[in-house]
Formats: C-alpha cells, structure tokens, sequence
C-alpha cells in the first residue's frame, strides 16, 4: 500500500510540518466508482468507539498502567519510567540493584511507547539464558507479543527477543544492521564495557531510536567502562574520550568533579537501591542453630575426614580428583545417605585390588551404626514450632529424597522442588507449595520460576560455599512483594567443618544480614585467580588443625572486606545526583 | 478514555450481535457464544482453516468461547471433560476480556476491518412516510480523522467531521450526531438524494485546510520546545565526532562519518516534532435535507 501523502506549509517559519495520510481517499474513491461494498453501521460506530478509546490526549500522561491487568508497577518503578519518558526522552542506564526489577521498568516503558504508537519494531537483546524468561514477563505481565528468536524468518515480528550471541553473528547480523529499530533494549549491558569487543561494535551500528540498557553493575573495575555504556547511548555526553579522562579522571578508579559528574550521570542513568527507603523490603532475621552429632555421626564425620585426608595426600594435591573428595566431606555434613551414594560410587571406579575398598567398607559399616539424623530431627522441630510454610534448602538430592520420607514418616506435609524437573511440574510443585504442604524441600534456588513471596521462613539445611548461591536462595523469599520479616535458619554441626564455612559467609561476610548489592563484583574482583570456593577446597584439604582453618578463614574474609570496602568508594559517584531546582 | 468493565462488555456483545454470532449463554459476568464466520476469522488466527474452507467449499466449523468479563459475576461453568480424546474438541476455550487484554485488541481490529466505509441513509420520520411527495435527502461525507503531535513524544487528537456535498458546510462532531440516528444501507422509499455540488476531491480539500487552519491556531510550544532538545543533541553529536573526525587514518574516518551520519539520522527520526493526520473511517450520510431548495 503506498501512502499518499502531502505536506503543505504556511508562509510563516512551520514548527512542525502536517502530513496528510490520504489512503483512506483512493479506497473511498474506489468503493464509490464501483458502489460497495459497504460496512456495517454497528461495526462503524464500534471502531469510533475503540479509537475514541485509545487516543493519547497527551503528551505526558502515563497510558501503559491503565492496560497492565496483571502487574501493578511500586512506585520507584513507576518514577524510573516516567523519568526515562519525559527527561532522558527514551535513551537510559537503567542500573537499579539486583531484585528491584529493571525488567519491570524497561517493560513499562516499552509499553508507553507501543500504546502511543512511537515504537512498533523493537529489538530485545539478553543473555541466551534469559530469552525464554524476558518473552514470558512481556507476554504474561505485559500483554506485549514477544517473541523469543528462533529461526532467521522470526526477525520479522515486530518484537523480538534474541540472544546478542546470535545476533551478532552471520547470517543475522546484516540484516540487523538493515533495519531500524524504534527501540533497542538490551540486558547485561556490563558486558558491552569494552570498546573494541565484536559486541560493542555491533551495537554501535545498530540504527534505533529509543534504546535501554540493563545493568546492575555499571562500573566494575574501571571508569571507562561507564564512558563507553554512555557513548553508546548518547555520544558526547562526558565530553570527547581525552576531555572524560582530563574533567573527570585521577586514576582509573578514582573520580574527580564528583559533583558535575553524577550530575552528567543523572542525565543517563537511573540507579535504585534497597537503601533509598522508599522501596518496601521487609526486615531480614537470621539464625544459626548449632547442633551437636550423635556419637555414631561424629565417628562418621571423623572417618570420613581422615580418609579424605589420606586420600588426598596420596594424590599428591591432584586437583581434579579433588572435587569428589571435597564433595564427600561437604556430604557428610549434610546426611548419611548422601556420603553412602558417593561412596559407593567411588567403590566403583577403583580397581579391583585397590586397598581404598577396605576402607570404604569401613565408612559403610559406619553409615550402619547411625539410627538418627541429628539434623533431620532438628529441622522437624524447628518446623512444627514455626507453625508456618518454610522452604528448605539442600544441596543433595539424597538428602533432599531423605528428608522426604522422614517427613512423610512423620506425617509432615512435603514438596520436592529441583533442576531437573520441566516448567510443568516445578508450577504444579509451586501450586501444592502454595496451597496444600507446609514445607517445599529444594535443591535448586536459581533460574526462573521461584517466588516465593507467600513463605517467609527458610532453613538452609547445608550450606553452599559459593556465595553467589546463598544469596540466590535467599533472593527467593527476601525480595520485593514480601509482606512479611524474613527469618533465616542456618543448621550447623559443631566440630565440623561447616562451622568454619557458616563462620566466614555470616560473620566474616556478612551475607545473610546485609544485602550485598555487589556480591558479584567483589567477587570478580577477588577471585582474579581462583574461586572463592576452590580456595575453601584447597584450605579444607591441606589444613593441618582446626586453628589452621580458623585463621585461614579470618585470612579470606578479610580480602573480602577489603575489597568490599574499594567498591563501595566507588559507589558515590553513581547515586542519584542532588535533586534538580524546582521548575 | 479509557473503558470501564461494563463499556468492554456492551463493546463486545454489540459486536457479537453486529456479525450473527450465536449467543448461548448469557449472565452479567460472561457469555458463551458459537461465533459466526465473519467474527471467526477475525478474531480466531486461523488463516489456514479458512483458506481450506475457502477452497473446498466445506461447511465452516466456527470456534464456540466463553468470554468473561467479571468473575464475581457469573454462575459457575460447568467442568472441563476429563483429559482424553476430545477433550481440545470438547473443552470450553475461557477467556477474561479486561481493557488492555490482547483479546480487546482483537475485537478492536475486528471493528476496524468490518468498519471503516459506510454508505448510509437516514430512516424516514413519521412527517416523511405520511407525506404524499418525495424527500429531498442531502448527501454529507464523514470523516473521522485522527491528528497525532509527535516528537519524541506524542499526543492525539479525533476530529469527526461532516462535509455536506451540497452546500460545503462543515460541522464538528459528526460522527456524534449520526449514532443518535437511525440509519440504514438503502435507500428508503419516497426519497431523493440532492444532486452535489461538491467533487470527492473538492470536498477532501476543504476539509484538509478546515483541519489545518485550526491546527495553526494552536500552542506549538511542543515542537519548539522539540526542536530546541533536538539542536542541544546536535550540538552534543557534533562535539563528539568532530573530535575523532581529526585522524588521519582514512579508513577509521570513513567508519567515523559513517557513525556520526547514523546518529544524526537517529536524532532526526527521534525529536523532529511532526504532525500526522490520517483517517480512522469514513463514508457517506444522507440526510434528510435541511438546504434551501
């Protein structure tokens, strides 16, 4: 269909030109020449009636939160949304703390511009892993008809979601960069941080006229990152790259002209924190209850130590060979039935005529002796006094199997909830949660699905040694939408490893009082060369005594700290700049 | 405006009724109703059932749903068939019709497509019938036109208005009028239409500079507010590449122009405030004549 159209002007200066869109008038032509056909009266009023409806009386009103019947946006939501509309015009870091939902924020404002008719064709870019997620929120809480990029002909609906793996790559980059997107939205921004990466690039050619970048971490290691997040958004807001580096640099991680720097900043950027106050999150208690192992239990944890020792000696500090050693000692904390599996499994990689096969017989008639789990019972009673639904966490699938039939033996109510289960059942499993059993048994806290904002009591029944983990389990049930406190139980067996582990991650750390907005960047940072975790193995295994640990434990949660404290100086110049004067 | 649970709902059963649909169940909450193959290929997506039906000639199957549109208002449904075979068949599809729902915009479409070009006449009054002598009807062309203010921004405005073909008298709210009418697609006994003065075209004309005329009398404070926001974005742009535009490497400043170009472009299609004016629907009235003869 061509439109034909016809601009016309006044004599004096027009600020804005009219265009007539007149393809209604040859069809009218048409229909009249050859007498019909005609529409129906009632169908006529009906559309006047729709348009009439949908008219964007004006400029700034927001029209998206009268069309969301499956989302009502909190209020910092709402405000980032407006503020991106009506003074950054479309073009912004959305750099909100993880948990208080930059999703929500960039779908509001992807639907402002779609009801008023200002974007239609959009382009959604995310890690691969969250493709799936980003077209679920946009359809299910959005009414927008995402579609997630499947086939090289998917690039023609009007809102994609793809991965920038993808997108980047032949055949679908060149006819990417022939398109025009109204908008441009893409998540993870802080991996577009550097210059000269193929992704930066490629976004760089990119045409669009709106464009949203994600990030909860917009600077990690050094102030040119933010630069080029910015350059991409809005060339020239910081100044050339030499004028950035003389106004606003004294080293790499330090700023100067802080002032007039957040305030260039607060024209890009938007960061919410959990700090602000203005955001509704409930208070967070947490408790470690120790216990203390039955004799048999001990006996095990104590053969079990000394044959991962030997074991490990034996191997010279082979490190591969490490993980199932590690593995067995975190198991044994955690429940007989676990350690049992894994040794059995040991059993069967050794040759024939190993002598280790003694020895693991040895732990298996140890396994034997033990009629109770201290810990099962704990939880058990901890559960009937809360009274109250409760998420457990395990790390073990056999502990997760055993407490189960523990449970059931007691008459005691409970889901199982893990990775390998499909989208069906871990909702049929949220729904029983919800609305019949007391207690969910989970192996799993990350990817999608998991709200669990009806339950605020949680009891991490081991405890992971990565704590990117524990936070994401805690990110479960404290986030925003709890109503209520949330009280954390950690279970911890005196004498045992454990202690040192929950030791580092709650006193040293920090991690379950605090929220820790930047876990991941201090971690990053800290594990330049090895994992946090993989130094716990190495300090697990090579330890000579219990003071050992201990100091090695002081020594690690003080690298922490430190270089908590560098990222939090970094901080200041990305809050929100001093509130502009009143208009 | 936005329309409320109730306006949703007279909304779609004027529609259900406007194309034939059967109607089986009714409450103040919801309604069952077997669709009619004019509102089944507009709101079912089935493109290729109907192209086979097409085709073949074969008795159309039309698609039966429960439209809801207040739980607390209905009676209970009666249980889905238990899972097996027919049960797609034979499940009741449910579906909540709020404002905003993509099935709203789905009836919203279906108006629009059966809906956009009438040719009607006015039904004659009691005065008319008893008259012994013709009635002079007047032909008028309605247009409902919608003017969108956009910069990066946008605001919208409906004009309804009626041209009369005779006289080239032009009235506001048209369209208004004529839904307090009853109307019909052809032409009543005893009645003659008023031969027009006016061209299609000469009449679109007059029209267009009616509009434009009254736009001009507006506040554009908008678009020069845009306009100032677009020069400040330049000038941003321009300091920028400016800069990187002093290498001497040929090729990186070619790679450089072509960026700075496309920035530009993208400002452009961003802020540059502009008015658009086009049609929702339109089509012919005849009316009983108020002219001088």
């Amino acid at each position: 269909m061509s439109i034909n159209s016809a601009t016309t002007s006044r004599s004096k200066q027009p600020s804005a030109p009219i265009e007539f869109d007149r393809t209604w008038f040859s069809e009218l032509e048409e229909r009249t020449a050859k007498n019909g056909p005609w529409d129906d009266f009632t169908l006529f009023a009906l559309n006047y009636e729709a348009e009439q409806s949908q008219v964007v009386s004006t400029f700034d009103e927001l029209q998206c939160l009268t069309q969301l019947n499956n989302l009502s946006p909190l209020p910092h939501q709402i405000e980032t949304a407006t503020k991106v509309l009506h003074e950054m015009r479309g073009r912004a870091i959305l750099a909100d703390e993880v948990g208080l939902g930059k999703t929500i924020e960039a779908g509001l404002i992807l639907k402002e511009y779609l009801v008023r008719g200002l974007a239609r064709k959009v382009l959604i870019l995310v890690p691969a892993s969250l493709v799936l997620q980003w077209v679920r929120e946009l359809n299910q809480k959005f009414g927008i008809a995402a579609v997630a990029q499947k086939k090289e002909y998917t690039w023609h609906y009007d809102v994609v979601v793809a991965s920038m793996d993808t997108a980047k790559r032949d055949p679908h980059k060149d006819l990417l960069l022939q398109n025009e997107y109204d908008m441009l939205i893409i998540d993870e921004a802080h991996k577009l941080k550097n210059k000269k990466t193929t992704n930066y690039q490629f976004i760089t050619q990119l045409r669009k006229k709106y464009c949203l970048l994600l990030t909860a971490t917009p600077i990690q290691n050094d102030l040119s990152e933010l630069y080029n997040l910015i350059t991409l958004l809005k060339p020239g807001q910081l100044g050339g790259v030499s004028d950035f580096a003389a106004n606003f640099i004294v080293d790499k991680r330090l700023p100067k002209n802080e002032d007039q720097l957040q305030s260039e900043l607060s024209k890009v950027m938007i960061r919410n924190r959990r700090s602000d106050g203005n955001i509704g999150f409930t208070k967070r208690f947490v408790k470690n209850v120790p216990l203390t192992l039955s004799d048999e239990e001990m006996a095990l944890y104590n053969g079990v130590t000394a044959f991962v020792k030997d074991r490990y000696n034996e191997l010279n500090g082979d490190m591969s060979s490490m993980l199932s050693l590690v593995t067995l000692q975190r198991e044994v904390c955690s429940s007989r039935d676990a350690v049992f599996l894994t040794l059995i499994n040991l059993s069967k990689k050794m040759p024939e005529d190993s002598p280790i096969h003694a020895k693991i017989w040895e732990l298996v008639n140890m396994i034997r002796q033990i009629k109770a789990n201290t810990k099962a019972e704990k939880a058990l009673e901890l559960i009937e006094e809360m009274n109250d639904k409760v998420i457990i966490f395990t790390e073990y699938r056999q502990t997760q199997d055993y407490l189960l039939n523990f449970f059931r033996s007691k008459n005691m109510v409970a889901v199982p909830y893990r990775g390998g289960m499909n989208r069906g059942k871990k909702d049929w499993m949220m729904d029983l949660f919800r609305n019949r059993a007391q207690v969910m048994i989970a192996t799993e806290a990350g990817g999608e699905g998991i709200n669990l904002q009806f339950c605020h009591n949680m009891i991490n029944f081991d405890l992971p040694w990565n704590p990117m983990r524990v936070e994401q389990r805690i990110g479960r049930v404290h986030r925003l939408g709890q109503m209520n406190d949330v009280k954390i139980y950690n279970l911890s067996t005196s004498g045992t490893i454990e202690e040192h582990i929950l030791n580092l991650l709650h006193e040293k750390i920090n991690l379950f009082e605090l929220v820790i907005g930047q876990l991941d960047v201090i971690l990053e940072r800290m594990e330049k060369q090895d994992s946090l975790e993989k130094r716990l193995y190495k300090m697990m295994l090579e330890s000579k005594s219990d003071e050992d640990i201990r100091a090695n434990v002081e020594s690690i949660g003080k690298s922490f700290q430190d270089i908590a404290k560098t990222v939090a100086d970094n901080e200041p110049f990305i809050q929100d700049a001093p509130q502009e004067e009143a208009q | 405006m936005v329309m409320s649970a109730k306006q949703v709902q007279q909304f779609v059963l004027r529609y259900l009724d406007a194309t034939n649909c059967h109607l089986i169940e009714k409450s103040p909450g919801h309604v069952i109703v077997k669709l009619s193959p004019q509102a089944d290929r507009e709101l079912t997506n089935r493109p290729y059932y109907w192209g086979f039906v097409d085709r073949t000639g074969t008795e159309p199957e039309t698609m039966k749903f429960c439209f809801i549109f207040d739980k607390d208002k209905m009676p209970p449904l009666p249980p889905d068939p238990p899972p097996g075979p027919g049960y797609i068949a034979h499940r009741l599809l449910k579906e909540e019709v709020t404002y905003g729902s993509r099935r709203l915009d789905q009836f919203f479409q279906a108006a629009k497509a059966g809906g956009s070009y009438v040719n009607l006449f006015e039904l004659p009054n009691a005065e008319q019938k008893s008259s012994n002598f013709s009635t002079p009807y007047e032909q008028w062309l309605g247009v409902n036109m919608k003017i969108e203010f956009a910069c990066d921004m946008k605001r919208e405005e409906i004009h309804a208005l009626g041209i009369s073909m005779v006289t080239g008298d032009i009235i506001e709210q048209f369209c208004d009028n004529m839904l307090t009418r009853k109307m019909s697609p052809r032409l009543p006994a005893n009645v003659h239409v008023l031969r027009s003065a006016l061209t299609l075209t000469k009449a679109r004309n007059q029209l267009e500079s009616y509009i434009e005329k009254k736009i001009r009398t507006y506040d554009d404070e908008w678009a020069v507010e845009a306009k100032i926001r677009f020069d400040d974005e330049i000038a941003r742009i321009d300091s920028y590449y400016e800069g990187l535009l002093k290498t001497e490497d040929d090729e990186i400043k070619k790679s450089v122009e072509e960026q700075y170009a496309n920035r530009k472009q993208e400002l452009t299609w961003q802020y540059e405030p502009r008015i658009r004016i086009s049609v929702m629907n339109c089509g012919f009235f005849h009316l009983r004549s108020v002219a001088k003869q």
